[in-house]
């Protein structure tokens, strides 16, 4: 039965045939949208055992640690997907991203053998990787016999894919030939604008182009709307402040967190090109920011857009996305823009936050929690993601060229997909890879708020930043 | 008696007044808060006029929220079972070794009572993190990691320093004579401890109880460093909800008055007990 | 069964009770207490190591190099700045208004037991709870006290985001909690103080105002003293109420020690500093902890002695 849909399905599977005809032709054959998706997870379920021993480690059980993420979501809406092609049994805790991180910490540094494989940064690996807590993925992403024909590695985004992969040598540049594959992209966000489109024409704004014009746009909206305020960006003391919007805009004018010298490293925010963006980006939250910027996560950030109490930010699109769906008042009222501070640039520099998978290098089966790995990054599941769930942004070439995703996008998120090819090529993580990442941009997000406070003037805190890192990085035996 | 004039009298009521607004207002105002919806949350000026809705507590019982990601689901009712589970079972364990160690001191002064009753104290009043982070590096291989066991096992460090000294207090209290006589009686020491020093020192023991159980409730570095998230306590599950992304705030205030609830209504239930173990017996003559 | 022929078994038994007995009703408390102990050990010689948990490679002793390192450390000495300007001032805060509702509330009335009832609420809140409540009552969109503070004219009060007013913020929430205790321990004082000097000094016309700094004052301070010690004891520990709020910010403003050595464990991996840090904090309570435990003592004894 069902032989000529099977075959059509698997033609479509395979790539040769898009979605809309997929359905036109399963409605010639008498068969409607629903059965044919039953039809099609029976399909992929298939698809995905072919050339395969999906069952090799049927019975096993891994447990994850996972962050409170659309992402996670989008997972364990599809898990049991995983659990019949495999036969396995998946737990998982699920924390709040507050204290995400150091509860990561917290089970790997005690070598606990509780989670099998967790959700990370690829920050977070600069420290993880050299601490010996995760492990080169390498090894089972280059063996046919751990890892299905049908993963399609190369399908990654580029970009991405060596964001994630680092040689362990501090300021060593990531994605080299020595690299280890310390985790596997998941999904991924760029920084760029996302505003508020009525609240920009009635204050008569235009959207910003480069960074003097974002700080005037930001106090005009401000000025033309009533209760709201102007720009939103992350303050809290946290390297969370630092990476997105800030870090954007800052290595747009060519500036960079630390200087390589034949691995001595120094830090590099004291120089003039620095100082002078540092105290722009002051003045602007100064102006046009949150009246409680400094306790302002992406989560604060994001609400105050969605409840239409601020008129843009400057953070990752994907946040713009979610905003602009679900009860959140503004929802459709959002649009984006792609971002490039520096007028001399040639277009957006966006740094990236990858969400990864990673295994603990305690796990006691590696090889089964790859099995997870393999379908969770896969694509398939990366499909299902993005047609179905928030899974956005992909981090697979393929996914973006899905017809059934670019409609969805197109569809309720306009400019949305502009926005992501104008600032894709210029997007990658533009921090250098150091074991002491945390110690400096915790750090610099405290001297931020301090000169934000008026505390300290602009040069005065670099310098005084500058120095305390270049000792700590003294005592850690990098300068 | 009463030779106040009716201007103090006036100033003392005005004073109360204010005392009581001060210390009940904030949790006046997240009652009301969780009786609403974000809609009249989020009105400005705020106002006292809304329809009470008891939506936010229906959504944290069942444990689905919805967010500006989706619906989500969040184990809070767990995090309060968490709680009641862990303080508990800390407490009875906690009154099992703290009361007759502390009967120990109070009725023998043996050599190095003292030493050993000042060590146990001290440790009410070690920084607690220099004692949790090392553990967290220990758990594992103890294999106490993420179970009820360690987690009632550290809050030993709350509430036995508690017991001791409280219960410790009220054996002092009680004139040993008693004891003496229904041991002349021939009765021996663990009949004379059931029978006669039990009962007496009851109440001192009801109230290092109820304190003991309040304190390990209310804690929060504890479960935030060792407890996974099936194990933690409402006091961490809470923070996780502030955080949390697009959670309604009137979600946030309900999470927050089911977490002080039982130890508020405990406290009202108990006032007596809790005011004479809080002035840990130093008082009494 | 003869009574009179166990007696010597009992006497032998009660004579080997009364030197092993003591030790065996506290022996398991005290092992569960020194399982504790193997932990504190640990941290001391974390402490005395150069352990970054980033960098295992780098791991070894250093000594005394971590605690060398706070004396030209300016975050070691904002640390240990912001930790005694956040005890003394609660502590001092705490007293004065304690001891001012202890004294209001000193006579035993229906009005009063109520009172004293309803300020036990805050105290049995947790104070992480007890944070997040207020954080929710300063949230500029739509906290309470930012509505009042727009009506007394602070159009911008900022509370926990701003550096000048963070540490109001959270020494506020110190407060709500903590007043209440004081207030419990000196009422109990005070309605245990003897009346006979009041009498004779009322039948002397001394005026109630110098009574109060003659006679209530002075009998009171021991109770004072342990009140304020205990709660100094807590308050340079203080993590709950800063991590819930701020997690020591904005800036630096709330870094206290534990605060901070939970940030330089969990987030910048640097374990060797971490427990310095912690282990300077352990000096300065056990230092005063000492003072206390005398103390209180003391205050025992001479409250048996007055009975």
């Amino acid at each position: 039965m069902y032989e000529k849909e099977k075959d059509l399905i698997s033609t479509f599977l395979d790539g040769g045939m898009s979605r809309r005809s997929l359905i036109r032709r399963l409605g010639a054959l008498g068969l409607t949208a629903a059965s044919a998706g039953t039809l099609h997870n029976m399909m992929a379920t298939r698809a995905l055992a072919a050339d395969f021993d999906w069952k090799k480690h049927s019975g096993k059980s891994i447990k994850l640690l996972l962050n409170k993420h659309p992402y996670t979501d989008a997972m364990i809406a599809n898990l049991d997907t995983f659990k019949q092609l495999t036969g396995m049994d998946v737990s998982y805790d699920v924390f709040p991203e507050d204290v995400y991180f150091d509860k990561v910490t917290a089970a790997l540094s005690s070598g606990s053998t509780e989670y099998d494989a967790f959700m990370t940064g690829a920050y977070m690996t600069w420290t993880y990787g050299p601490a010996g807590w995760i492990v080169d993925h390498n090894e089972w992403l280059n063996d046919p016999e751990k890892t299905n024909p049908h993963y399609n590695w190369s399908d990654m985004l580029e970009g991405v894919r060596k964001s994630c992969a680092w040689n362990g040598i501090p300021g060593g540049k990531l994605g080299s030939d020595d690299a280890k594959q310390w985790c596997i992209p998941w999904g991924y966000e760029q920084n760029n604008l996302t505003y508020n489109k009525a609240m920009f024409d009635k204050a008569g704004v235009a959207v910003p182009t480069n960074m003097d014009e974002l700080i005037e746009a930001a106090a005009k909206v401000q000025a033309g709307n009533d209760g709201i305020y102007g720009i939103g960006v992350r303050g809290s003391r946290s390297w969370a402040t630092i990476h997105p919007g800030f870090l954007s805009a800052y290595a747009n004018f060519g500036e960079m967190d630390l200087t390589n010298d034949n691995g001595k490293l120094s830090a590099a925010m004291n120089t003039d090109g620095s100082k002078a963006f540092h105290a722009k980006w002051v003045k602007m939250i100064q102006e046009s920011g949150a009246s409680d910027w400094s306790t302002h996560t992406w989560y604060q950030v994001g609400t105050d857009l969605g409840a239409g109490k601020s008129g843009m930010i400057f953070d990752a699109d994907i946040l713009g996305y979610f905003m602009n769906g679900g009860d959140n008042a503004m929802a459709g009222q959002l649009a984006y823009a792609p971002f490039a501070a520096n007028p001399d640039a040639k277009g957006p520099t966006p740094n990236i936050w990858i969400w990864s998978l990673a295994m603990s290098k305690f796990s006691k089966d590696l090889d089964a929690t790859w099995y997870f790995m393999q379908w969770a990054s896969g694509p398939e599941h990366a499909l299902f993601g993005a047609r179905k769930m928030d899974f956005v942004d992909p981090v697979r070439n393929t996914v973006w060229q899905d017809e059934m995703f670019q409609e969805k996008l197109n569809k309720s998120y306009p400019g949305y997909v502009d926005m992501y090819k104008t600032s894709a090529p210029g997007a990658s993580i533009k921090f250098t890879p150091q074991p002491l990442f945390f110690d400096l941009t915790t750090e610099w997000a405290a001297m931020l708020q301090r000169m934000v406070a008026k505390e300290i003037p602009v040069d005065e805190g670099l310098d005084q930043l500058a120095d305390s890192m270049n000792g700590q990085l003294s005592e850690a035996g990098l300068r | 008696m009463d030779h106040r004039s009716a201007l103090e009298r006036i100033l003392r009521a005005i004073a109360l007044t204010a005392i009581v607004v001060f210390f009940m207002f904030p949790i006046f105002w997240i009652v009301l808060m969780s009786l609403q919806t974000n809609e009249t949350i989020l009105r400005s000026p705020p106002s006292m006029s809304f329809v009470p809705t008891l939506k936010n507590y229906a959504a944290i019982i069942s444990g689905e929220l919805d967010s500006n990601a989706g619906t989500m689901s969040i184990h809070f009712m767990n995090n309060l079972l968490n709680s009641i589970l862990l303080s508990v079972f800390s407490v009875a364990l906690a009154l099992l070794l703290g009361v007759p160690a502390a009967y120990a001191f109070a009725r023998h002064k043996f050599r190095g009572s003292e030493d050993i009753a000042f060590t146990l104290l001290s440790f009410r009043f070690a920084p607690p993190l220099l004692v949790l982070l090392p553990l967290t590096l220990y758990f594992q291989a103890l294999g106490l990691a993420n179970t009820y066991l360690g987690l009632v096992w550290v809050y030993q460090l709350i509430c036995l320093p508690l017991i001791l000294w409280i219960v410790r207090g009220y054996f002092e209290d009680i004139s040993p004579d008693i004891e003496h006589a229904y041991r002349i009686a021939g009765h021996g020491w663990f009949a004379t401890f059931r029978k006669i020093a039990l009962p007496l020192a009851g109440p001192g023991i009801a109230a290092a109880g109820l304190l003991a159980f309040i304190f390990a409730w209310n804690n929060f570095v504890f479960a935030l460093v060792l407890a996974s998230a099936d194990k933690q306590p409402v006091t961490v599950g809470a923070l996780a909800f502030v955080t949390a992304s697009g959670i309604q705030y009137g979600q946030i205030a309900a999470a927050i008055v089911m977490s002080i609830a039982p130890t508020l209504l405990l406290a009202l239930w108990a006032q007596r007990y809790l005011v004479e173990g809080l002035s840990l017996g130093a008082v009494k003559g | 069964m003869s009574v009179q022929a166990d007696m010597p078994v009992l006497r032998r038994s009660s004579r080997l009770s009364r030197t092993l007995l003591p030790y065996l009703l506290s022996l398991p408390a005290l092992l569960v207490c020194i399982g504790i102990l193997i932990p504190f050990v640990t941290a001391i010689y974390y402490s005395l190591q150069r352990y970054r948990m980033s960098q295992p490679w780098n791991r070894g002793m250093n000594w005394g190099e971590n605690y060398l390192n706070f004396f030209t450390d300016p975050g070691f000495w904002n640390t240990l700045k912001v930790s005694l300007v956040y005890a003394g001032l609660t502590v001092g805060i705490e007293l004065v208004l304690g001891l001012a509702i202890a004294l209001l509330l000193q006579r035993r009335s229906r009005v009063n037991n109520f009172v004293s009832i309803m300020l036990l609420m805050p105290l049995m809140t947790a104070p992480a709870l007890a944070a997040l409540m207020f954080k929710l009552m300063t949230n500029p969109n739509f906290g309470i006290l930012s509505y009042f503070m727009q009506l007394l004219g602070f159009h911008d009060f900022r509370w926990a985001s701003s550096p000048n007013t963070a540490l109001l913020t959270v020494i506020l929430v110190d407060v709500w909690v903590y007043t209440p205790f004081i207030m419990i321990l000196l009422l109990a004082g005070l309605r245990s103080l003897p009346t006979q000097p009041f009498e004779a000094a009322a039948l002397d016309g001394v005026p109630r105002f110098e009574q109060f700094w003659r006679i209530t004052l002075p009998m009171l301070s021991p109770y004072i003293l342990t009140a304020a010690l205990f709660r100094l004891l807590d308050s340079i520990q203080q993590f709950d109420i800063i991590y819930a709020m701020t997690q020591g910010g904005p800036g630096n403003r709330l870094m206290v020690f534990q605060v901070e050595a939970y940030l330089n464990f969990f987030q910048s991996t640097n374990v060797g500093r971490s427990a310095a840090l912690l282990m300077i904090l352990w000096a300065i309570t056990y230092a005063l902890s000492n003072v206390f435990v005398k103390n209180w003592l003391r205050l025992r004894e001479r409250a048996k002695g007055g009975a």
